[in-house]
């Protein structure tokens, strides 16, 4: 009797079939969209890194033949090894020193504004320009970089000195965007704990470990994530800085896969296959980020 | 029970999708190369007055000056055959990916411009259907091979030739009081080298030869000491010929005769380093009759186009535009039409002029271009062409040839880098030249 009752109850409360199904309707446009433009081309990607095109458009079976190719060629292990070392000198640096600026500019004091909107301008360049522009700067002779230091550093065509300026330009261009998350972060911090603390006698930077880093770690995480996603997906302004020179020094694994896919003569297949691989590695990094800022939230 | 079901919903998600893979090839799969026999097709005759009202899409890239000159004959073409053309200028670094996502969507353009047929060869209608098998006949044998199927196919129609060739500061060895060499009998390599570097001394410049960072550019001096990237589909390089070849570029770069940042400064892009030699900063400088006109219009100084230096061969290293027309292309008649109306003499004659470029049909070449501007300088790349070997032809149409002037382009960077000597340079390019030959064998 009870039961029954409940169930008459459970039915009276249910809402009508249309406001049901409500939430799933205003999800509809974008899920149509999100299939059509990201998961149909990620599982065709996959598709024909399974295929070989001998003129682009004609395709052959391949299997692992694409996957096996790349593996098995030393310019694809030369290219992950300075991607390596780009994505983990570009996450440390940019993190670092996206930490350094937010905690700077979060501090009271005239001038401050400009501070933020000043680290942050180089976030609103296009990649291509920056380039452009460090590539003036860089230049041996008449750059300006060697002009204000009266020396004549060749930066862009020497192998280990190309790819610390790459990663240089990278940090510049992107850490204003890091700044400004890990800013947000350290103004949600509670500002009590820094007086209460500052009773206690604690000194800044013990004010700094205890207390900023701790609460800070979320956003931290947040852009620990991104960065690495950034670093290994750089190409754009690194293609017009140096164009992947000397000698390859500074060839990351996306212009390796621009160039199997676009330069003649084009293979489609290979450039899917390295698209495919480079999604595995960003894909289980970002896992691995994810579990190790879990874990500590957790402790 | 609840698991149980749910287990069940993920195997049916996987196995839909495994069947939706399967069922997506990317595009028209094939086991086996083309079946063509390479019989001539029968010609097909169709009544010009048949084309009224039709409509014709041509992708383009310009160099320049020739656009014009494109529309003025695009328009007398409408005003002959009552019919629309639209022109469809691109940039050329988009010019490959768009035109094959266009093939992919089912959306073909009637008419292309292409620099190479590599990534076109199995959609390119066969003009021979409708232009008939002695068409090709009327173009210089040389051209025509870079537009020539495997089995004889006539896939393009050579529109424009181009030559590389050195360009000299004519005020800069004035000054120093060097002589030009005589047209008529070229120089050495070493001469060409020993004059750059005396002009150089003398004047000041920054450096005595300039190149432009290109696999085709290199491709000039190899086949001056009678070798090549590649000879159609198979491998042609002499490693010890190569050697021999660029060990003055080696020696010009180390002791900055060359510029040698120019040349590593960009990895893996083209570079031209027309910008050195508008500068002022070389006396000598290797290109191609492209440049005429730029310099022409920006040179503040006195400059003309050197005979190419000779070594075992003389002459320079060939390459061109082709006007093809695609197979799923809406109206190939039209379009097959369109492509030896652009190419009569008279059509080709008013294009090469304006564009800067050489001709390509037979009777042009042997009556000769008149220019309106640099005549002589350009009747210096005339004159190089008819002494420039067949095996430059032959390699620039190989299907390898623009894989194998990026590793060139690399070799190259590695030696001037010091990473490696250039022996093993070049005996390594040979390897990975051959793997590339057999990765686009038909």
């Amino acid at each position: 009797m009870i039961k029954a009752s409940t169930k008459q109850e459970q039915r009276r409360r249910k809402p009508p079939l249309g406001l049901r199904l409500a939430p799933y309707l205003f999800l509809l446009p974008n899920t149509a969209i999100f299939v059509l433009f990201t998961i149909w081309p990620a599982i065709n990607g996959f598709n024909i890194s399974l295929y070989s095109s001998s003129n682009g458009r004609t395709f052959r079976w391949e299997g692992t033949g694409n996957y096996q190719r790349i593996l098995s060629d030393d310019g694809f292990w030369g290219v992950v090894m300075n991607t390596a070392i780009y994505a983990v000198a570009f996450v440390v640096l940019s993190v670092g020193i996206g930490i350094f600026l937010a905690v700077l500019v979060d501090q009271q004091g005239r001038g401050r504004s400009f501070f933020r909107a000043a680290f942050f301008i180089p976030v609103l360049i296009s990649p291509v320009v920056v380039g452009l522009i460090w590539n003036w700067m860089l230049e041996r002779q008449n750059g300006l970089v060697n002009t204000f230091l009266g020396m004549e550093i060749p930066w862009l065509v020497d192998d280990n000195l190309a790819l610390v300026a790459i990663i240089a330009v990278g940090v510049w261009m992107q850490v204003g965007f890091y700044m400004l998350i890990l800013l947000a972060g350290l103004q949600s911090i509670d500002p009590t704990l820094y007086e209460a603390s500052g009773m206690d006698g604690a000194s800044r930077w013990l004010q700094f470990r205890t207390i900023t880093l701790p609460l800070l770690q979320p956003s931290i995480l947040v852009v620990v994530v991104l960065a690495t996603i950034h670093g290994f997906q750089a190409f754009d302004y690194i293609y017009t800085l140096t164009g992947g020179g000397p000698v390859g020094a500074t060839t990351l694994i996306v212009q390796y896969i621009y160039e199997n896919g676009f330069v003649s003569p084009i293979r489609y297949g290979a450039a899917a296959a390295g698209s495919v691989l480079l999604f595995c590695v960003v894909f289980a990094i970002t896992i691995v980020n994810y579990m190790i800022g879990r874990k500590r939230e957790a402790v | 029970m609840a698991r149980k079901k749910t287990n069940t919903a993920r195997l049916l998600i996987a196995a839909g999708a495994t069947v939706l893979l399967a069922a997506c090839a990317p595009g028209e799969v094939t086991n086996e190369g083309s079946s063509s026999e390479g019989a001539a097709p029968e010609v097909q005759t169709v009544d010009p007055a048949e084309f009224a009202g039709e409509t014709l899409s041509y992708v383009y890239f310009t160099d320049g000056p020739d656009e014009q000159a494109t529309r003025d004959l695009i328009a007398g073409f409408e005003d002959e055959y009552d019919v629309t053309v639209n022109l469809e200028i691109l940039p050329y670094a988009d010019l490959v990916t768009s035109v094959q996502a266009r093939l992919s969507g089912g959306n073909a353009p009637d008419v292309v411009r292409l620099t190479s047929l590599t990534d076109f060869r199995a959609d390119l209608l066969d003009l021979r259907t409708y232009l008939g098998e002695d068409y090709a006949e009327e173009f210089l044998p040389g051209p025509v091979t870079g537009a020539t199927g495997d089995n004889g196919e006539l896939l393009a129609v050579p529109s424009d030739a181009t030559l590389n060739g050195p360009f000299v500061n004519v005020d800069m060895f004035e000054e120093a009081g060097v002589e030009l060499p005589d047209p008529a009998d070229p120089w050495t390599w070493e001469e060409m080298v020993d004059a750059a570097t005396e002009v150089q001394e003398a004047t000041g410049s920054d450096y005595a030869f300039a190149i432009d960072k290109s696999g085709h550019r290199l491709s000039t001096i190899l086949s001056q000491y009678g070798t090549a990237l590649v000879d159609g589909n198979e491998v042609a390089l002499d490693p010890q010929k190569a050697e021999q070849a660029l060990a003055p570029l080696v020696e010009m770069m180390a002791d900055d005769r060359m510029p040698r940042d120019f040349w590593l400064g960009s990895g893996t892009r083209y570079e031209g380093a027309n910008e050195i030699f508008l500068a002022q900063a070389t006396p000598v400088y290797l290109s191609g009759n492209w440049q005429v006109g730029q310099f022409a219009a920006n040179a503040e100084f006195n400059w003309a186009v050197a005979p190419n230096p000779c070594a075992d061969e003389c002459g320079g290293f060939p390459g061109g535009k082709y006007m093809a027309a695609l197979a799923e292309g809406p109206n190939p008649a039209l379009a097959a039409e369109f492509i030896r109306y652009m190419n009569t003499a008279e059509n080709q004659e008013t294009f090469v002029a304006a564009g800067g470029f050489l001709p390509t049909r037979a009777d042009l070449s042997e009556e000769g271009v008149q220019y309106p501007a640099r005549q002589a300088d350009m009747d210096m790349f005339l004159q190089d062409l008819e002494r420039t070997p067949e095996l430059g032809y032959e390699a620039n149409a190989a299907p390898a040839f623009s894989g194998a002037g990026t590793a060139l382009v690399e070799a190259l960077s590695r030696v001037v880098a010091g990473e490696q000597d250039l022996g093993t340079a070049m005996s390594d390019l040979q390897q990975s030249t051959q793997s590339l030959v057999e990765e686009l064998a038909p």
